[in-house]
């Protein structure tokens, strides 16, 4: 079971994440280094054009991109703990 | 680190795909015939908190960023077959719903995420003795992503998307890593000496 110590120490990460992934990012104009050698090259950003997710780099529909990222790494910590859950069902089941 | 679409060329796309497949039926195999289900639980938990930690991305100004990895704690806590597991899970969920790296270098981030950082740190912290462990760590940590970025360099340089080849990505994204892999290597050995001191038997790889 998950302990509720690391429960408080995922929240807490996940609750100061947008100062340095939002805020911060802001601040310096951060760019991708790939994105920025793409640019230089003169190649298209298709990434809107064959985006799936509604949760593209960790925002949220609707939601500001501070709170969005917050919304967003909360989700994805929840989908990596159910899916680390059913992997565990189904590995450990193969074995009996 | 996260390699985004459009970066590698079909033959890397496929070559890479083709080594994490192979790898991760390898390593689920292994996994499912000597892992507990507490060690898959500590799995899924050590890989909720990486990918928690890889969203404090530090900006750097001059355009870059900095942000914990992971891959080489993973291998160094869980031993490196539920090492890769746990850094599969964060990489794939990163992909899938966030698109932060791209769907067609999914294998070669795998690959260099939690194949090539995950075993190579753990391999680094094992050859250390008991007392040395902390430095052993900091070094898996250190040259773990060093190792990766180099792979990373490899896989944009010998793919025919970019015009610069194996001499210039190379150096570059090794250089790179080397410098800010100090950080990923100081990190990790605090985490493994925190580990240690409060809940040592998590450490037990052999299970």
């Amino acid at each position: 079971m998950v302990s509720r110590k690391t429960i408080l120490i995922v929240v807490f990460l996940v609750t100061i994440s947008p100062i340095f992934g939002v805020i911060l990012s802001e601040a310096v104009g951060y760019h991708e280094p790939l994105d920025i050698v793409a640019e230089l090259l003169g190649l298209e950003d298709r990434t809107e054009d064959t985006n799936w997710t509604p949760l593209l780099d960790y925002t949220f529909p609707g939601l500001p991109d501070t709170v969005g990222y917050i919304v967003a790494g909360l989700i994805g910590v929840t989908i990596v703990l159910v899916l680390g859950h059913f992997l565990t069902e189904i590995l450990v089941r193969k074995n009996v | 680190m996260h390699i985004p679409d459009g970066f590698l060329d079909v033959t890397v796309a496929t070559l890479t795909y083709a080594i994490s497949i192979v790898f991760a039926i390898y390593a689920f195999r292994r996994v499912s015939s000597s892992g507990s289900r507490d060690r898959l639980a500590t799995a899924s938990v050590l890989a909720a908190v990486i990918f928690a930690a890889q969203m404090l991305n530090w900006p750097l100004p001059g355009g870059t960023s900095l942000h914990f990895v992971g891959g080489a704690l993973a291998g160094v806590v869980l031993g490196p077959w539920l090492g890769f597991i746990s850094m599969f899970l964060v990489i794939l969920v990163q992909c899938l719903v966030f698109h932060d790296g791209g769907i067609t270098a999914l294998g070669a981030n795998l690959l260099n995420m939690a194949i090539i950082d995950v075993f190579s740190g753990y391999y680094l912290y094992r050859i250390f003795p008991d007392r040395y462990k902390a430095v052993g760590a900091f070094l898996g940590g250190w040259i773990g992503i060093t190792l990766a970025g180099i792979a990373c360099g490899v896989e944009l340089g010998v793919s025919s998307q970019l015009p610069y080849g194996l001499s210039i990505t190379v150096p570059v994204m090794g250089w790179w890593h080397f410098l800010l892999g100090v950080i990923e290597g100081a990190i990790t050995s605090s985490a493994v000496v925190y580990i240690l001191r409060r809940s040592p038997h998590i450490l037990d790889t052999r299970r």
